[in-house]
């Protein structure tokens, strides 16, 4: 065993703050980057599931809902022009307030009902789809029971997650817009922490006062094929057709761009980034003092190997080893402890994504924050004067 | 017994010093250390350097060993002429290769067992993990810790470290070896072993010995007795050693 590792494995304490400081910053990294993708999976858990083998949407638009992904509401025939297609429907969406009528005193003050603890009106968002048999915008892990209770008149199903805030359960009544509906049913998997989701049927939309189907714009297009598997050569064949008017993607494109476009936004750049810089300066800052202090306590011993005729590149070479081993075990202790949050946050409804490619990237990112802390602390090796050991 | 060479021939000379001077700062004066010391050593030879606290005892084996740059004089060491010509990188190798230390202090690493204390300067030396084992192993047999060969220094006692340190010191089988006070932080049963080990490294490695000390009793194992006094040396005698000579603590 090498002197480096043995040294961190016998004084391991010395070096813990080094470590928990590593671990802390891949997790400050791991835990927001995991927390973006993990909202990210929620959009696309979406696009994932839904029962479309091919989706048309607005060109430049890599997420599902309404507004800027619709599309003309011409489209639609254009679509059908394809031999090969069976089904296109439009996806369609609206916003709304949702109040639990529990304990529900209309005479009563939105200030009075928060003191009372009341559930408060929320604002959802409500995505529709067609109860009619084998329709295309029923996504694919919808059961057969959960489209039944739909197809009633004011029922709407919400997700698992969302029952707290919006303070319902399962056979609730409800008011949606000002309307009576009940809780018909309980999606799994759907979290969104941004904005609650509910989903009604086509007719109950109608009902409530929703988007009727005469607008002009409708939401993107849900398209379902004769044969599933040719998805790509068909979204390519009709992607031709519309001559750059539309975009059509298979619903693993859409999917892996979608979560793409996540990152594209700013505002995640500037949070994560900001993280990796804080993480950067906090690893860095303790594991360097760590360091230091541990070649510190060591210094004579360095300077007798010095006497003895080992060269300065050869210390150095060994604290650089130190860090390399600092890093690793940090990163292990990162990976660790992340994981250890990510069951916490999951039994929250709060979903942190850990991917590979995060593995690595902050995995590198810390051996290189310890290997640049060893950097830092190499001035301290000019101590290991042997000349002081003969006194 | 260690499978080493003898090196040069007993007698001759290992390390020849010239004019040594070596001056230091304290405050807006220079205190000068060594005031133009001439000095040798021979190989076989157990050289005692004794004089009393301050007197540049320290000072003059750092000079010699490339470890602390005189102001002037030179140093021949071995086939090297004048070593403070060399760049510190080959001062460095040239003791790497050639030279060992003891210090008052053990200086062991705490997180390494007997063995690869030893080990691992052998391994800078450029031996195989294979050969710098047996080696290292050897080394700590002949010091009497065969039995202690995995131990780490939390575990051993003064003397054992003081020998874990020889150990570390003669497995590079040095042609020059310096001991600055080897054991002053020792009793004198532990004491005995270790300047027996010293002794040893002499008459059977042929190493040149260069012993620092202010114990007197250590005379009695000493080929040659040098005192130096206010950087100065004032005598320089040779003497029949006594390898029976017994040095006792209490009594
Ligand atoms: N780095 C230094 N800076 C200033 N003065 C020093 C330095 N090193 C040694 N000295 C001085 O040089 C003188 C000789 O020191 P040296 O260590 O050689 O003495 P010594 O003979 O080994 O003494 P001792 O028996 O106490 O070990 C002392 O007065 C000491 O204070
Ligand atoms: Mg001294």
């Amino acid at each position: 065993m090498s002197l480096a590792l043995a040294t961190l494995l016998y004084e391991w304490r010395r070096y813990m703050a080094a470590v928990m400081a590593l671990a802390l910053s891949g997790l400050l990294v791991m835990a927001m980057t995991g927390l973006f993708i993990g909202i990210g999976r929620g959009f696309t858990a979406q696009i994932d599931r839904a029962g479309a083998d091919v989706m048309v949407l607005a060109p430049g638009a890599k997420a599902l809902g309404n507004g800027p992904s619709g599309v003309p509401r011409r489209f639609i025939p254009l679509v059908y022009r394809h031999p090969e297609v069976v089904q296109v429907r439009a996806l369609s969406g609206w916003g709304g307030q949702f109040q639990s009528i529990k304990e529900y005193d209309p005479t009563e003050s939105a200030a009075e009902r928060a003191k009372r603890g009341a559930p408060r009106q929320e604002q959802v968002q409500i995505s529709v789809i067609d109860t009619a048999p084998g329709a295309v915008t029923i996504p694919t892990d919808y059961s057969d029971e959960l489209v039944n209770a739909l197809r009633q008149p004011y029922t709407v199903a919400v997700d698992e997650t969302a029952l707290r805030r919006l303070g319902v359960k399962l056979g609730d009544k409800a008011l949606l817009n000002g309307n009576t509906v009940t809780v018909a049913a309980v999606t799994r998997g759907y979290p969104n922490m941004m904005v609650a989701q509910i989903v009604v049927s086509r007719d109950t939309l109608r009902m409530i006062g929703g988007p009727n189907d005469s607008s002009l714009r409708v939401g993107p297009l849900m398209v379902k094929l004769r044969d599933p598997t040719r998805a790509p050569i068909v979204a390519a064949q009709l992607n031709e057709m519309g001559g750059g008017q539309y975009r059509a993607w298979t619903r693993g494109e859409l999917a892996q761009a979608n979560e793409a476009s996540m990152f594209e936004e700013g505002i995640l750049v500037v949070i994560i980034g900001g993280c990796v810089v804080l993480g950067t300066i906090i690893g860095v800052a303790i594991t360097w003092q760590t360091l230091r202090g541990a070649i510190m306590a060591n210094i004579k011993e360095f300077a007798s190997l010095r006497a003895l005729g080992v060269g300065m590149g050869s210390l150095r070479r060994i604290i650089m080893e130190l860090s390399f081993w600092v890093g690793i075990v940090g990163v292990l202790a990162a990976v660790l402890l992340t994981w250890l949050v990510s069951i916490l946050a999951l039994a929250g409804a709060v979903i942190i994504a850990i991917t590979p490619g995060m593995l690595i990237v902050v995995g590198g990112g810390l051996i290189l924050i310890a290997m640049l802390s060893g950097m830092l602390s190499l001035g301290v090796l000019k101590n290991s004067q042997p000349a002081d050991l003969l006194r | 017994m260690m499978t080493t060479k003898v090196h040069g021939n007993h007698g001759d000379f290992a390390i020849e010093a010239k004019g040594l001077r070596k001056r230091f700062k304290t405050g807006r004066t220079f205190i000068e250390v060594l005031k133009g010391v001439d000095f040798d050593a021979r190989h076989g030879d157990l050289t005692m350097v004794m004089g009393p606290s301050g007197s540049g005892k320290s000072t003059l084996i750092a000079a010699l060993s490339g470890l602390l740059r005189p102001e002037e004089g030179r140093v021949d060491a071995l086939d090297v002429d004048d070593l403070w010509k060399l760049s510190s990188g080959r001062i460095d190798k040239f003791r790497l290769d050639h030279c060992g230390f003891i210090f008052q202090g053990f200086n062991l690493f705490p997180a390494l067992t007997a063995l690869q204390q030893v080990e691992t300067v052998l391994k800078f030396q450029g031996l195989s993990d294979g050969d710098a084992k047996k080696r290292a192993k050897a080394a700590l047999e002949e010091v009497g810790l065969g039995p202690r060969l995995h131990m780490r220094p939390s575990s051993l006692s003064g003397g054992e470290k003081q020998r874990v340190a020889i150990a570390r010191a003669l497995a590079k089988d040095p042609k020059i070896l310096f001991a600055d006070e080897p054991t002053s932080a020792l009793d004198g049963e532990n004491g005995q072993i270790v300047i027996k080990l010293l002794r040893r490294a002499a008459s059977e490695h042929g190493a040149a010995v260069i012993c620092v000390t202010h114990d007197p009793r250590l005379e009695a194992w000493a080929d040659r007795i040098i005192k130096i006094e206010d950087g100065v040396i004032i005598d320089d005698r040779r003497h029949v050693p006594d390898p029976n000579a017994v040095l006792a603590s209490h009594h």
